[in-house]
């Protein structure tokens, strides 16, 4: 599915999606939204289940989002009702989530659908975020982390880890990245997070708190002791995309135009996870998103990050504050 | 034999390349790996002629071709066919057509003697299509879809279309088609059979999430292993034979 750019202050760009449903959502200008409800009880012993069946009472994980009150599809300008639901995944998943994941390693043709098939297999952690009653089953964000020693052996691992090595031009940084990708491995989580454009934010305090909420579950809940203590991790390595200004300082904010911003983050928990790290590095990125014409002056830059996991509990504080 | 490859990461080999008994097209800006992969089985044998369509790299899907010609879309610029021209062997005849439906890889679907047309072509681009590809043109549909050209995956030994083909359709398209075929999927279930693969009457190319399965499949239904045909064709074979004389 083609990405957008979500910056912040991008005219109203045409659409491009194959569903009705992603048309009209895409079409939705300003929603009127409503908080999200309160999340229903988790139960942690029984984890999966079938997701043709609302259960309002027992249900585990099921956030509802509601926009606006004008569910007329054919009205372009208006909102458009929109029932979220997030969903451990499965195996069935598999199209969906590699079309998310397409530009994850820049345009470095590697073993992406096993790297799609360790996503799916584990359950535990992880969170699929797809329309209640979409036939097409569309996926329309992921969230997991993986630990990176328990997959270690698996060549997607080995090439990503090699990726990694390759695009750091920063040599301070690259004992660290070192040291996380071997030595350290074992406590390091890479948090996979990938999502359509317009997914509206709403969704990503319940989406991160759900997350970690779940790592610290598996801690306690997992069958052997090997994973328990896998999902123990001490920090996150994130690897995600930014727009950074091509020539920063040649343009000079001239009278009546806005600031121009040096970083546009495509999501915006990255800036707030680049804020609490305690290292990361920039490189360029060969493949191009599809862009508007404000976007000319940016190039579209790979971010890889590392967070230590005692941030977390501050981040998930920020995230709240920043979408309320 | 099937071979399994991916464009940039992409298993959608159908769309960016076009392959028929007399030449290959594939498209540019793909890295080594893909057209080694067709170099390593066709180098020989047929020409590997790299372009684009409209400046697009989608030319799997918009034009249509056999033996005998290329037919691709009005937004084809002049240097492109041009270079087509110079590219293909002389006897491949390639016309430009001013048709609406512009993706005609995905509206015919065609071996070297009879092609599936969508219902809604022109009726003089149908005419172009019998004259250019020497071919009997018949306009259908796939389990219900008009796409005909993405759904069927076509050669002169076999043929495989859309996994939900009921069993009447495909003995009334194995009629006319005069070839086996098969119900089935490419690229770990997707139904887009032309878009994952394309194939000719000695090898085929398939996106890697192909499953053995899958592959085992298309390896008996385009005949592409020496051995005798599988029960699959003795199946078909009632559906082949027309009349008794």
């Amino acid at each position: 599915m083609p990405r957008r750019p979500s910056g912040r202050r991008l005219a109203k760009h045409q659409p491009l999606a194959f569903s009705p449903f992603m048309r009209s959502l895409a079409f939705a200008s300003t929603a009127r939204r409503e908080l999200p409800h309160s999340k229903d009880c988790q139960c942690s012993e029984d984890i999966s289940f079938d997701e043709k069946e609302k259960l309002p009472k027992l249900s585990k994980k099921q956030v509802d989002e509601q926009f606006g009150d004008d569910s007329d599809e054919e009205d372009s300008q208006g909102d458009v009702q929109a029932d979220f639901e997030f969903f451990d995944p499965k195996a069935t998943d598999f199209h969906g989530v590699k079309i998310l994941l397409q530009n994850y390693l820049d345009d470095k043709e590697w073993d992406l659908s096993s790297f799609v098939d360790l996503i799916l297999e584990q359950t535990t952690v992880g969170t699929v975020v797809k329309v209640a009653d979409d036939a097409d089953e569309a996926v329309f964000a992921l969230v997991t982390a993986l630990n990176m020693a328990r997959y270690k052996d698996n060549k997607c691992f080995r090439e990503l880890k090699e990726f990694l090595r390759k695009v750091c031009s920063e040599k301070n940084i690259v004992n660290d990245l070192e040291m996380l990708l071997e030595k350290k491995a074992q406590d390091v989580g890479l948090l996979v997070s990938q999502r359509v454009m317009n997914l509206p934010p709403q969704l990503l305090p319940p989406l991160y708190d759900g997350l970690f909420d779940e790592v610290s579950w598996a801690t306690e809940d997992e069958p052997s002791e090997e994973l328990r203590s896998s999902f123990r991790f001490k920090s996150y390595l994130l690897v995600t995309k930014i727009y950074k200004l091509k020539n920063p300082k040649q343009r000079k904010p001239r009278h009546g135009e806005e600031d121009i911003e040096d970083t546009i983050f495509l999501k915006p928990e990255d800036e707030l996870f680049l804020e609490l790290s305690s290292w990361s590095f920039t490189y360029p990125m060969r493949s191009q998103l599809v862009t508007s014409k404000e976007m000319k002056n940016y190039q579209l830059m790979g971010l890889v990050m590392a967070v230590d996991a005692n941030k977390i509990p501050k981040f998930r504080q920020m995230l709240n504050s920043l979408i309320d | 034999m099937a071979t399994r490859l991916q464009f940039e990461n992409n298993c959608e080999v159908g769309v960016f390349s076009k392959l028929t008994n007399a030449y290959c097209l594939v498209a540019i800006g793909g890295s080594e790996n893909f057209y080694s992969a067709f170099e390593s089985e066709l180098a020989d044998v047929i020409p590997i002629v790299k372009t684009s369509i409209g400046g697009t790299r989608i030319i799997g899907r918009l034009c249509a071709g056999n033996k005998n010609g290329l037919l691709v879309p009005h937004t084809t610029t002049d240097q492109e066919l041009q270079h087509l021209r110079n590219s293909l062997p002389d006897q491949v005849v390639v016309q430009r057509i001013d048709e609406r439906l512009s993706a005609l890889g995905n509206c015919i679907a065609c071996n070297d003697h009879v092609a599936l047309a969508h219902t809604d072509l022109d009726k003089e681009t149908e005419e172009i299509i019998a004259d250019v590809l020497g071919v009997e043109v018949f306009r259908q549909t796939i389990a219900g879809n008009i796409l005909v050209g993405s759904y069927c995956a076509l050669s002169n030994r076999g043929g495989m279309v859309h996994p939900h083909t009921s069993v009447e359709d495909l003995d009334e398209l194995s009629t006319l088609l005069q070839v086996p075929l098969v119900a089935g999927t490419v690229n770990r279930g997707s139904e887009v059979i032309a878009a994952g693969m394309t194939v000719n009457d000695w090898t085929s190319f398939c996106g890697s999430d192909t499953t053995a399965t899958e592959l085992s499949v298309i390896d008996s239904i385009f005949k592409l292993r020496e051995a005798q045909p599988s029960s699959i064709v003795d199946e078909m074979r009632k559906s082949l034979i027309d009349t008794y004389v």
